[in-house]
């Protein structure tokens, strides 16, 4: 029996659970179940393909950016706790974390200056309080971290990134249309890093360092299934705020 | 100490030896002119035109260098100010409205 105390370090193992080609198997079983859950999304949150259409609510899209800053401003503080429990397991994986976190960190300027261009300050931002589904996500977060390990929060960035990759080009596009390109400048940008950092691949290449049995494969399938249904909830709850208030305030004034 | 002149403005100030141009955010009247973003070269949002004095800078590195590429700037009349370390005299523009 060992008398060393020192434990958690990060540096039991020698390999990855999954080899190289093993890892690019599940990766593409992962990356199948998502296409599979983008088009479940697709059918059932409402405003799912808002963004993509050729005219835009600006009362949603201005609500969408601000929760989109504060999404980021939040997460990204229990995605810094996060690298401490990475780098507890797997300190390789703690390095591509935080190169990803460091490429991600300030993305909220980018949003908050597609705001202002929108017409909407900084101090109108600030005095917006992110909706329930944000806050639950980041105690989500939380909990994952306090008692089942990074793996689940880190699941959520490749579900983000993934998604982000597929659907953000095409989105964007409909914009420059919509909106103009100076409008969504910001976006833009923040999909420049996405795509050209290649951030699927960088969260992909730390998941494949957290994964140490099958049954953590089976975990991360039930976590991007999770982070789904919380991130649907943030969209019914922007719905019903932005639309459906909205028709509730026209039907009262009719009346 | 550098002097930083912004094209198609009045202004010319001065930023240390060796700083970055995310530095032009803590001079009065510059704050916000350059639109800094990811502050790490991977987003672009901070693309400057070099004027005068791109040797001034110091050279971007392989991942400015294919990033611009990407973005369809040519390094010699282009840098992400992030990216860009001040060795001295520089002339740049700002971003045009995309």
């Amino acid at each position: 029996m060992s008398t060393n105390r020192c434990k958690h370090t990060g540096l039991g193992r020698s390999k990855p659970f999954l080899t190289p080609a093993r890892s690019m198997q599940v990766r593409t079983e992962i990356d199948r179940l998502l296409d599979q859950q983008i088009d479940d999304w697709y059918r059932t949150v409402p405003y799912a393909d808002h963004f993509e259409g050729s005219v835009i609510d600006q009362d949603y899209y201005r609500r969408h950016l601000i929760e989109t800053a504060w999404r980021i401003r939040i997460l990204r503080v229990a995605e810094s706790k996060a690298l401490a429990e990475i780098a507890k397991r797997s300190p390789e994986a703690a390095q591509l974390w935080a190169n990803y976190e460091m490429e991600e960190m300030l993305h909220d300027e980018l949003f908050i200056k597609d705001l202002e261009r929108a017409g909407v300050s900084r101090a109108q931002f600030l005095e917006t309080e992110p909706y329930l589904s944000t806050k639950l996500l980041a105690g989500f977060f939380s909990y994952l971290l306090d008692h089942e390990g990074p793996l689940g929060v880190v699941a959520y960035s490749y579900l983000v990134e993934y998604a982000n990759v597929r659907l953000e080009p095409k989105k964007l596009d409909a914009m420059r249309v919509t909106l103009g390109e100076y409008q969504i400048s910001g976006q833009i940008a923040h999909s420049h890093t996405d795509v050209n950092d290649d951030h699927p691949g960088e969260v992909w290449r730390a998941i494949r360092h957290l994964i140490t049995s099958d049954d953590d494969i089976a975990h991360l399938k039930r976590y991007l299934v999770e982070h789904q249904r919380i991130l649907a909830m943030y969209f019914h709850e922007i719905y019903d705020d932005v639309v459906l208030a909205r028709g509730r305030t026209r039907e009262f004034i009719a009346n | 100490m550098p002097h930083i002149t912004i094209a198609s403005t009045s202004l010319c100030v001065e930023l240390p030896f060796r700083s970055l141009l995310t530095s032009l955010e803590e001079v009065p009247d510059c704050d916000g002119l350059v639109p800094f973003g990811c502050r790490v070269g991977s987003c672009g949002a901070c693309v400057v035109a070099i004027i005068k004095g791109g040797n001034h800078l110091y050279p971007p590195d392989d991942d400015e260098l294919s990033f611009l590429d990407d973005l369809g700037y040519s390094p010699k009349t282009h840098r992400l100010a992030c990216q860009s370390l001040v060795l001295g005299d520089v002339t740049i523009a700002l971003p045009p409205a995309l």
